[in-house]
This record gives C-alpha cells, structure tokens and sequence, in this order.
C-alpha cells in the first residue's frame, strides 16, 4: 500500500491549550484509519487538520498525490437539509465544480450503490438519521474522493443504522478510497478499521489494543442461592455486584480467571445455579476501554 | 460562484425562514397607502426606513438558513470562505433590490399618491430604499455567526447597530460631534435628502454624491466583515 499523505511534526494549539503535539502519521491508499481518545483529546482538531479544514501552528503536510482529493462529513449531521438527495447532490457537486453530466452519472452510481436510489426524489427531512448520514457521506465522495475524512460517524446512530454505514465505508474502501475517522464504537473499530491511533496527552500513537484478544479473564454472571456461595467457591471468583432478587436468591456479576472458569461453571451448574452471561475479557480490551 | 448562489437562494426558499419579514414589510405597504392621497417623497422615506430594519431581519435568515453541519459542508464544497460568504451577499442584495423596486412601484401601480409622479420622484425613491437597504446589510453582517458566537447577541447586536443609526439622525444636531458623525451609519443623509418637498424637478448633484457616501461606506464595513472573519477562521 502506498502513502497518500504524510503528517509530520504537527503541533496545534486550541485556547492556549497543546492539543496536538509533534504528531506524525501516513495515511496509506485502501485503509480505513481510526483516531482515538478522550473527548476533547484533539481528535477532530487532527482531522480538519488532515482535511485542511484546520491550519497546524507548526509542522509539515505532504501530499503525494496531486490534485489529493479529501471529501470531509462533519461530526454535526445537519440537522435540516431541504432538498431531494438528487438535487442536494446536484448542488454540492455543482458547487465543487463538477459537469453537469458527469454529475448526473456520478449521483446514480452513488444512490445504487449507498441504497437510496428509491427515495431519490423523497425530502432528506423526512429520512431517518442513517439514511441522512449516508446522504452526506454521498456527498463526500463526489469528487471520486481519495480521502475520506469523517467525524464521528456512527454517533447518534441505531445499531442497524451504524451497521448500515460499517457497510458503506467497508464498500469505500474496497472502491478505493482511504478512510480516517474519529470514533468511540468498538463494533465499527473490530470489525472495519485497519490501524487505530490513540490520542494521548497531545502524542498519536499507533495501538494494537484489538488485535490482541488473548483472553485471561471472564465476566460472569449468574443466579444462585445464598448457601452455594461457599467459602471454596468465593477463591476463585471477585464478585463485582451481589443483587438480591428474592428470598435466598442472588444475581451476581463477577470476574473469574480464564484457568478456573470451567471448573467454577461446573460448580455453579452442580448446584442448580443459573448463568446469565459469560463474556472473555482480554487485557488490551480492559486497556482500551479505559481510553474513552 | 453561480452554483452557490444558486444553492443559497434554493436552500433559503425552501426554509421559509423569509415569510415574517416580508409579511410585515407588504403590511407596511399596504396599510402605509391603504388611504389616499399619500405625499410622495416623504412617503418613500418611511418605507425605505422599514426595508432598513427589516432588511436586518433578512440578512441574519440568509446567514444562517443552512445549519451549521451544513455550512462546514458547503464550504468544504467551495473551498473559499470569502467566496461563500460573497454569494450570501449577493443574495441578500438582490432581495433588497427586488424589495426596493416593490416598494418604488407599488404606490405608483395602485396610484395612491395626490400628485402625479415624475421619474426624479422614482429614482430617488428607488435609490432611498436600495442604499439604504444596502448599508443595513452591510451593518448586520458584522452580528452573523462567523463573527459572533452566541445566537443571542447576533439579535441584540443588530437591534443595537439599526437603532443607532436611527438616532444618530436626532443625536448629530445636539450632543455628536461633528468629526463623529463620519464614523457613524449615514442613514441620516438618506432621511435628510428626503425631506425635500414633492415639487422637486431634478435631482442636486450632492444628492448623489451623498448616496454614493452610503453605499461606499456600506461596501467598507462589508469589507471589514471580511477581514474579521478571516481573523476568527480558521479554514
């Protein structure tokens, strides 16, 4: 995979505040890159900087592709768009300088393939927050876009809507295009990204923190009596919550190691206990999640 | 920078957000001429006093009919904060246009004026309302938010600017100096030349140079508007 654009040294300063220091990073053909990190960690500010939407007080951007075309979704979905897709389209290509016939070929390539092509001539207003979503990813993309910046994209969104777009820009990528993202869903993160950047104190950092799903430990959750809840049973787990749900019963959530899960869960189900859920946690997921 | 004033005329239609304004500058038509007859210079002075505060009203809608998701995406699209924000004038201008020469031939179409209208009587009518008109978009863009942040002082800030005009024309005869006024909003030189008596029958040359005063000086505040918003942007 070749480099489209080098980040080098960026340093950017917001209310007297270093948000981003000396950062570097490339943004490879084909790879949907996800920026992470707390709120306020400077996440959008690298991405406008990216989309030149933002200038760095120092450092350096080199483009190796020229005309490099960036397509950038803001963060805020817009909230009213009063046009059909069609014609919404049609301005904000006529806007960037398109044909109107390249346009017009360009626009049905995109409703077939982002799904729309049914509600073409139906009022954005009356979509639902996925479909106007994908609607101003469409016009990001208009330009046959080398670089698609998007803030946020899955914010707001219902779990079929941010499936919906988990598809799009899986889609993209496959057409070609490069993706960069701000993000907290780890759904779009396991399953789409390429390559994660945590943004800490300033610093980006590339992180494996999904790559590695080692397991060592388990989250589990059952319903049992109050007598099976014996000294011997208590060694091999930490319980996290004990709720009672009636007289001589107890949900409880607990941790238990990876090595003593098997003979606990026997144990458990020897006793007439009710298991709940049983989720794996891996190390890096319990590092990861501690960045959000 | 036709497909975005295009865009920017469609997209402000479509909000509706135009219909109180207008509403009430047809009501100031309608009841001003609804009896006759009517003086007809002093007449145009009042309108064109209302098309000044409504165009107020006007302006910050067309500024802000696309929400501001959108606008990061238009301008994206444009890649010109300059040429973007050009187009929003050139629509604000042409609905001011449009207004002044409503407001010019109404009265004549629905002849409510006692006295019979020459083309000096139109032109100064037409010029009164279009430089004043002018010179109130050019003041209120100074509230848009790209300049002001808080939706609140955006109408506070251009209730202040028109109403300050207003009273320059009361304060400049008793506590303004003279030097001040220069620096001031010149819809006193409009309300001034509009006070001549309808038997007017040519135009002084002052009478121009003093509109070409309001618009000039309405062109450098637009031009200021410029210059600060380069300073708050960071695109």
């Amino acid at each position: 995979m070749h480099s489209l654009m080098e980040l080098q040294n960026i340093t950017k300063q917001f209310k007297g505040k270093q948000v981003i220091q000396e950062a570097s990073l490339s943004i490879l053909a084909n790879q949907i890159v996800a920026l992470i990190g707390k709120n306020g960690c400077g996440k959008s500010t690298l991405l406008k900087i990216i989309g030149g939407l933002a200038r760095p007080d120092s450092g350096r951007i080199i483009k190796h592709k020229q005309p490099l075309k960036i397509g950038y979704v803001p963060e805020v979905t817009p909230s009213s768009i009063p046009f059909t897709p069609e014609q919404y389209l049609l301005h904000m290509g006529t806007i960037s300088g398109i044909s109107k016939q390249q346009l017009l070929d360009r626009i049905d390539l995109l409703l077939d393939l982002f799904q729309l092509d049914d509600v073409r001539q139906m009022k954005i207003n009356s979509f639902s927050k996925g479909m106007k979503q994908k609607v101003t990813i469409m016009q990001a993309v208009l330009l046959e876009t080398d670089v698609l910046l998007l803030d946020e994209p899955l914010s707001g969104l219902d779990l079929k809507a941010q499936k919906d777009v988990e598809e799009v820009l899986v889609t993209l990528k496959k057409k070609g295009v490069s993706v960069v993202l701000t993000c907290h869903e780890t759904n779009l993160l396991e399953q789409a990204t390429d390559k994660v950047l945590l943004i800490k104190d300033g610093e980006v950092k590339e992180t494996n923190f999904l790559q590695n799903t080692e397991n060592y430990k388990n989250r589990l959750v059952f319903e049992v009596s109050a007598q099976v809840l014996t000294e011997v049973l208590l060694k091999y787990i930490m319980i996290q919550q004990k709720t009672p749900l009636e007289e001589d019963l107890y949900k409880i959530e607990a941790i238990v190691h990876q090595e003593y899960t098997d003979h606990v869960l026997k144990e458990l189900l020897y006793n007439d206990a009710s298991i709940k859920q049983l989720v794996p946690i891996s190390r890096s997921q319990e590092a990861f999640y501690q960045q959000f | 920078m036709t497909g975005l004033l295009r865009y920017h005329w469609s997209s402000y239609i479509r909000s509706h957000r135009y219909i109180p304004p207008l509403t009430l500058f047809i009501l100031t038509l309608v009841v001003n001429y609804a009896y006759k007859p009517n003086p007809i210079i002093a007449s145009y002075s009042f309108t064109a006093l209302m098309l000044f505060l409504l165009m107020g009203w006007f302006t910050i809608t067309i500024f802000h009919a696309e929400d501001m998701g959108q606008q990061q995406i238009t301008l994206m699209h444009a890649k010109s904060q300059t040429l973007y924000h050009v187009s929003l004038i050139f629509v604000c201008l042409f609905i001011a246009f449009c207004l002044s020469v409503l407001s010019t031939a109404y009265p004549i179409v629905f002849d409510t004026f006692g006295a019979s209208v020459s083309p000096i009587h139109g032109l100064l009518g037409f010029l009164a309302h279009f430089s004043l008109a002018t010179l109130s978009i050019s003041l209120c863009v100074l509230f848009t938010r790209g300049i002001v942040r808080k939706k609140e002082n955006t109408w506070w800030g251009v209730l202040f600017v028109l109403v300050l005009s207003i009273a320059v024309v009361t304060l400049k005869k008793s506590i303004l100096p003279e030097a001040f006024i220069w620096f001031m909003p010149p819809l006193h030189l409009s309300l001034d030349m509009m006070s001549v008596e309808d038997t007017i029958t040519s135009i002084p040359s002052l009478f121009y140079w003093q509109f070409g005063w309001i618009f000039l000086y309405g062109a450098v505040v637009i031009g200021l508007f410029f210059i600060l918003l380069r300073k708050k942007q960071a695109f």
